[in-house]
């Protein structure tokens, strides 16, 4: 079993799982899943700018059961020692606030934009929404981007 | 109800990001840096599975399990906010090489360095709010 998680499958596999999340809930909430949505609502619950936990939070809290349920039945988490590139190239005091800054730029844009990967690069895709086709060509595209210009410093 | 539901799909989405070792910081760089091309198959996959399934729903005017209102969406045009918003988005996805969904299984998978970017993601999405806010009164 652990052998078996442990090496990624068809890139087609996982899309069909995530096609079919998109689709679940939908088809059940009608709703758009998005995860940065958990955070926010999250957020909006603990500041009282609402008066319940949204959807999205419990969706967020699925996220995490999912990804712990892989974590036991591997043996092993998929992210390996250290964290990327920035543990390779910072030392460990470094990389605390730069994770901070990218996750502040990460939380804001994405509210900004209306959507992360997940909103918008899965979900309003699909539906077809012509915000979320601009929104993921522009940070996929300046993801590209920022990654070649950092590992041409880097190297 | 809606909070199980919920949580089951989040199980599934989560599963799936770990399974496809999209928590991995090194795999979303390979992938960022053109090296491979697993993200961009996947997010195709699963584009044409929701873009197909949605219209389906909808032409077969089903209607949502637990709202009994008939499955429906709404687009929105692009508007600047959404080239600025996803324009730093995107800075941050190349810094951290994560976006949302995985930060949170690295969180899972027990990756203590994912509480620096849960508490950056807070950060921006308080900074948002409290910009919200100020533009509003000022308007």
């Amino acid at each position: 079993m652990a052998d078996f998680l442990l090496t990624r499958p068809p890139p087609e596999v996982i899309g069909l799982l995530l096609g079919l999340t998109v689709l679940g809930v939908l088809a059940t909430l009608n709703q758009q899943l998005g995860a940065l949505g958990g955070y926010s609502a999250v957020y909006e619950r603990v500041t009282g700018r609402t008066s319940v936990l949204g959807w999205k939070a419990w969706f967020l809290g699925g996220i995490l059961l999912g990804s712990l349920v892989f974590r036991l039945l591997a043996g092993a988490n998929t992210v390996g020692d250290g964290y990327g590139w920035l543990t390779r190239e910072f030392a460990d005091w470094a990389v605390g606030p730069l994770l901070v800054l990218g996750g502040a730029m990460i939380g804001y844009g994405a509210k900004r934009a209306g959507g992360c990967t997940a909103a918008n690069g899965i979900c309003g895709t699909a539906l077809g929404s012509p915000a979320s086709f601009v929104a993921t060509g522009t940070f996929l595209g300046v993801a590209i981007g920022v990654t070649l210009v950092i590992d041409a410093v880097i190297a | 109800m809606t909070r199980a539901v919920a949580v089951g799909f989040g199980a599934v989405f989560g599963f799936a990001i770990s399974w496809g070792q999209f928590t991995s910081p090194d795999r979303l760089r390979e992938m960022l840096l053109l090296q491979d091309p697993y993200l961009y198959v996947m997010m195709a996959t699963a584009v044409t599975i929701g873009f197909v399934g949605a219209r389906l729903l909808r032409r077969r005017r089903v209607r949502a399990l637990l709202t009994g209102a008939p499955v429906a969406w709404a687009t929105t045009r692009p508007e600047r906010r959404h080239v600025v918003g996803a324009t730093i988005f995107g800075v941050g996805w190349a810094i951290t090489d994560s976006c949302p969904a995985p930060i949170a299984g690295q969180l899972a998978q027990g990756v203590a360095w994912s509480l620096f970017t849960i508490a950056g993601v807070m950060l921006g999405i308080a900074l948002f709010f409290r910009r919200a806010r100020v533009t509003t009164h000022a308007r």
